[in-house]
């Protein structure tokens, strides 16, 4: 009999195993691509594109010190829009801060465009510029905060063994404002806003299974690939929210 | 048996626990050397000869912190204050001569017109404790005083900076209170700068040259 039964099982094993790899993949997917959504909002105003030798600074504002962007973040979208087939000129925006200091410190930076056509009066600082070859520049304001989290793991150890069990999440939101200005006609050329949300959640059992969300890298790419349309579609660039849920 | 082999994984897990809050600390006592190369302002530069002191207390400068259940701190920013200066003054004015003393040796016979001495008078800073927060922040305020070559007293004026940096994969506190003692110093710098003449006192010694 005992072989009987070990057969049965072993071949009802083979038989739910494909099922079972199968819903628990869809379940993996389900929870890790659901988890987060997207909402752009890209708004151009101008025909302005960028030329074959002009370059992008990206710089993150600090007038605000609770929710100033990232540095990480700002040199991920510099990345972003620099490499690739078709990368664009970016001029690295600590050396365009030392260039130009100290007009782009916190506390000096302009707020407006018609504030950054009085800098460009001071001595000195139209002739950085130009050196520079920047034709926008890139403002980014915004953060990534935790907005909710919740749950609890358990975890225990012994001499024999050690295991968790319970379930954790937390929810990030990750908004960015990206301004444009066209320092060469002086104007403002646009915004893009990007709010990205994404729920982590890690559920244990003896194992955790850390299933994260990351909405800034998220959101990183979907900025980076609005300012590279916004920088090099002349016209076309059609304004409006552009909602998903990946 | 039983008994010793629980012992003996105890004294392991202590071991490895104490090796990895010492990790996480940051090596216990981090000494924390602030260096940067600081950019000299793109300023106008005022018709006034000016002598710089800069003291001993301010090339020395060492703050040192203990925080509870974390580490204790040591920050020496004496290098970068001497750097940060004088690459600002040089071209804020006609002519910088470093001094020694003051009143100068021969006030009358000088071409100095007003000596600056700055002082470090506060420094703070926070490091996150909890897993949420990310970014380490530090507040600094000196001290500037501008005197007659005679010892005399013009002004004095306050000017604080605050700088703000982010722990990363790649920066970890030590570099994150360093980068953050930077920024702050360059607020200060950016400060002075750009509102060293129109301080009231200032602004009138200056329409007395």
């Amino acid at each position: 009999m005992r072989p009987y039964y070990s057969k049965k099982r072993l071949s009802i094993i083979r038989a739910m195993a494909p099922r079972t790899y199968l819903l628990a993949l869809i379940s993996l997917g389900i929870l890790c691509g659901c988890s987060v959504t997207s909402r752009l909002e890209p708004y151009k105003q101008t025909d302005a594109v960028l030329g074959e030798d002009d370059r992008v600074v990206i710089l993150p504002r600090r007038h605000h010190a609770s929710h100033e962007a990232e540095r990480s973040f700002v040199d991920c979208v510099s990345n972003g829009l620099a490499q690739g087939n078709e990368g664009l000129g970016v001029h690295i925006s600590t050396v365009f801060e030392d260039r130009l200091y100290p007009w782009f410190e916190p506390s000096t930076a302009p707020l407006s465009i018609d504030d950054f056509s009085e800098l460009l009066k001071k001595p000195g600082v139209h002739e950085q510029v130009r050196l520079s070859k920047v034709r926008f520049i890139i403002w980014l304001d915004g953060s990534t905060d935790r907005v909710a989290s919740g749950g609890a793991i358990s975890c225990a150890a012994s001499p024999f063994g050690a295991g968790c069990m319970g379930l954790a999440w937390w929810e990030d939101d990750a908004r960015y404002d990206a301004t444009i200005w066209d320092i060469r006609d002086l104007s403002s050329a646009g915004t893009i806003y990007a709010d990205y949300n994404g729920r982590s959640v890690v559920p244990a059992l003896i194992i955790p299974i850390p299933l994260i969300a990351r909405p800034q890298a998220q959101a990183c790419r979907g900025l980076t690939e609005q300012l590279k349309q916004f920088l090099t579609t002349p016209g076309g660039y059609e304004p409006g929210p552009e909602l998903s849920a990946n | 048996m039983q008994l010793m082999q629980i012992r003996a994984y105890w004294r392991q897990a202590r071991l490895l626990l104490g090796v990895l809050a010492c990790y996480l600390l940051g090596g216990c006592a981090p000494v924390i050397l602030v260096d940067a190369e600081f950019p000299q302002p793109l300023v106008e530069p005022l018709p006034v000869r000016i002598g710089l002191l800069l003291n001993e207390e301010l090339l020395a400068y060492e703050y040192i912190e203990r925080i509870p259940q974390q580490a204790s701190y040591t920050i020496r920013i004496g290098n970068a204050n001497a750097l940060m200066m004088n690459r600002l003054f040089q071209p804020m004015f006609a002519a910088v001569e470093s001094v020694d003393d003051l009143p100068l040796a021969q006030p009358g016979s000088s071409r100095i017109d007003g000596v600056l001495i700055p002082e470090l008078e506060r420094y703070e800073f926070d490091v996150p404790i909890g897993m949420q927060d990310e970014f380490v922040e530090v507040w600094m305020q000196y001290l500037l005083r501008l005197y007659e070559p005679n010892g005399e007293l013009i002004t004095e004026w306050p000017i604080s900076g605050y700088g703000k940096s982010e722990l990363t994969k790649t920066s970890d506190r030590v570099n994150a209170i360093s980068r953050a003692t930077v920024l702050a110093m360059r607020e200060v710098g950016a400060v002075i700068a750009t509102k060293f003449a129109e301080q009231p006192e200032i602004e009138y010694w200056l329409q007395e040259r």
